[in-house]
């Protein structure tokens, strides 16, 4: 089957991780674009005869609620796939964003060098120096954290890798030749950066990313725990689980059905991640 | 032992300067974020000049280069402040009574921090442990065989394990371990078996970074000349693997763990609020939901400052394993 003729997509679909992965990826993203719709409950309909129902595979359990329903009667199921929408959407934008503003500064104090270099790298050393979430929750814990403030306030503590690793292979790269000769025809720094050199580096760049959306959605579910993302009634993964964490010793599905299908989702991530660098890594060598 | 000397020195202040930085970065932060931390200390009833007066005695009321400047001065005599909202008696949460006399009496930063560090150490260490020993042979022996069955479970492993977020482990291994089988307790912290399953959440996190960097640095190291030289030479499998092979790979390990530092500190401080240990962590994530500014900067200080030392510490072993490395 011809599936592309670029020879790095061509090697990419046959890596099993990659296939398997984007499979599992593009159910999860089905059902959280389609399942909301679909699914007979809503997330935020409330039903107190029917609190605490487990889910259908124990004794007490109806297809009626597949993974069970919380404290307040709500359908497990729809709350899963709606944090799960909001999830997919913050991972996404945090990423592109970070990917976007990181490449574009490091690949300018990269180039130009000087004071601004300095300065940049000083900021990031001092950055990755304190853990991110220190700083997340300072800044969440006091307003009323809506999905806007929650991609900023993640893209914030976590450019700094992106301005850094870009600004590394942009010094190896302003040495070679055909830097020197877009100079020497008279191109301008930022028209050298953004035609002659983004194009080269931001490839392998954005293949790392791909393993960052994974660790976004994490925080987010990390912030959503401590109370610092979404905010309920809406459901997040970690306000789920932050809620059903009261209910651990009599309804342990409320606490472990999301967390399940959020590990799918970064088990899918991080395989498809990995399995587009092996294949990176196999092109490099031949 | 000049050259030492001499890099410690550079290093140090390189250190310095990072942990300058970082203060600076939190402390304006803090500030310029909306919040109100006298507001939570004087409760919610206090009229408007009480709010005034407590703000001007903190000197929040000063420019906010004027009270960097006070604090590092502080800093410097080795006087970390008090904390806003901590007594010093040791409860924990602020928002007493205005007018409640009792409240004046706050904890020193420095204590506050010093009496939680041997738990959260203790956490920490025994995370680092687990790890190793789950990820470092389980390394070798994938790396040893490549494509053989200990290499797909390693690989298995290692997947399964970095996707899964720490947070919800750690409510799963409460659920089974002490919830089910009532084998271990989970929550706060009254002797060492209270520090099994946090540190086992928090190692779960580190163990597969442990065990991709010494799978690929061994398979680098065991194609190497010397490798072949040593078996004509006669030499046991074993003592190829353990003295030749594994001492080579350690470099890339021993750099990956200093740059995982800041990744263990954060699995730490989440781990503790999941199973309310009262570490470093707890302090933390309390001191920045309360507005604690003398404290969230105290706190930043330390873990900048471990940072720093431990990327330091890992230069100079990374020359010890390997001669050829210079400073």
């Amino acid at each position: 089957m011809q599936v592309s003729k670029n020879p790095f997509l061509k090697l990419a679909f046959r890596n099993v991780g990659v296939i398997a992965g984007l499979s599992i990826f593009f159910i999860l993203l089905a059902a959280s674009i389609f399942g909301p719709h679909l699914l007979p409950h809503d997330p935020y309909k409330m039903n107190i005869m029917n609190r605490l129902k487990p889910p259908v595979f124990m004794s007490g359990g109806t297809w009626e609620h597949p993974l069970g329903t919380d404290a307040l009667g709500r359908d497990l199921l729809a709350r899963v796939l709606s944090g799960l929408r909001v999830s997919l959407i913050i991972g996404f934008s945090t990423v592109l964003l970070i990917f976007l503003f990181g490449s574009a500064l490091g690949m300018t104090s990269g180039y130009y060098g000087g004071l601004f270099d300095t300065i940049q790298m000083r900021i990031t050393d001092a950055q990755l120096s304190l853990p991110m979430i220190v700083l997340a929750i300072a800044i969440l814990g006091v307003t009323r954290p809506n999905i806007y403030s929650i991609i900023l306030v993640l893209a914030i503590s976590s450019w700094p890798i992106y301005a850094r690793v870009t600004r590394g292979i942009v010094l190896g790269e302003r040495e070679k030749e055909y830097v020197r000769a877009a100079k020497i025809i008279g191109a301008s720094g930022p028209r050298i950066i953004a035609r002659y050199i983004a194009p080269g580096i931001l490839p392998s760049v954005a293949l790392v990313a791909i393993l960052d959306i994974a660790r976004m959605i994490i925080f987010e579910a990390i912030l959503g725990f401590l109370g610092l993302s979404i905010q309920p009634p809406q459901p997040s993964f970690g306000n789920i689980i932050a809620d059903g964490r009261k209910y651990l010793v009599n309804a342990w599905w409320i606490a472990t059905m999301p967390g399940v299908v959020l590990s799918l989702l970064l088990i899918s991530i991080n395989m498809v991640g990995s399995g587009v660098e092996k294949v990176r890594k196999t092109i490099i060598e031949t | 032992m000049g050259y030492v000397i001499y890099f410690l020195a550079r290093r140090s202040a390189q250190g310095l300067i990072i942990v300058f930085f970082a203060v600076f970065f939190i402390f304006m932060v803090m500030r310029i974020v909306p919040g109100d931390p006298v507001r939570l200390m004087v409760g919610g009833a206090a009229p408007d000049q009480v709010l005034q007066k407590v703000a001007k005695e903190l000197g929040l009321k000063d420019p906010l280069l004027v009270q960097f400047g006070r604090y590092l001065k502080g800093i410097v005599q080795g006087d970390f402040g008090n904390s806003f909202i901590r007594p010093k008696s040791g409860g924990s949460v602020g928002g007493e009574a205005w007018d409640d006399k009792r409240a004046h009496a706050r904890a020193e930063v420095f204590d506050l921090i010093v009496e939680r560090i041997p738990l959260t150490l203790l956490l920490a260490g025994m995370a680092m442990g687990w790890a190793i020993l789950l990820g470092i042979p389980l390394g070798i022996m994938a790396a040893l065989r490549q494509g053989g069955w200990v290499d797909k479970f390693a690989n298995a492993f290692v997947s399964v394990s970095i996707s899964v977020p720490n947070f919800w482990l750690g409510i799963i291994l409460m659920l089974i371990v002490s919830i089910r089988l009532k084998i271990l307790p989970s929550v706060g912290y009254k002797g060492l078996s209270y520090v099994i399953l946090p540190s086992f959440a928090v190692s779960l996190e580190l163990a597969p970074i442990l065990l991709r960097t010494i799978r690929s640095s061994m398979i680098d190291v065991l194609q190497m000349n010397f490798v072949k030289v040593a078996k004509a030479r006669g030499l046991s499998s074993w003592s190829i693997i353990m003295k030749h092979c594994f001492r080579n790979s350690l470099i890339p390990l021993l750099n990956v763990l200093g740059v995982q530092i800041g990744i263990l500190l954060g699995g730490v401080i989440v781990v503790e609020f999941v199973f309310n240990y009262p570490g470093l962590g707890l302090l933390t994530i309390y001191a920045v939901l309360q507005r604690d500014f003398p404290l969230i900067q105290g706190i930043v200080i330390l873990f900048a400052g471990v940072f720093v030392f431990i990327n330091i510490i890992v230069d100079l072993l990374c020359s010890y394993v390997d001669r050829r490395l210079t400073f």
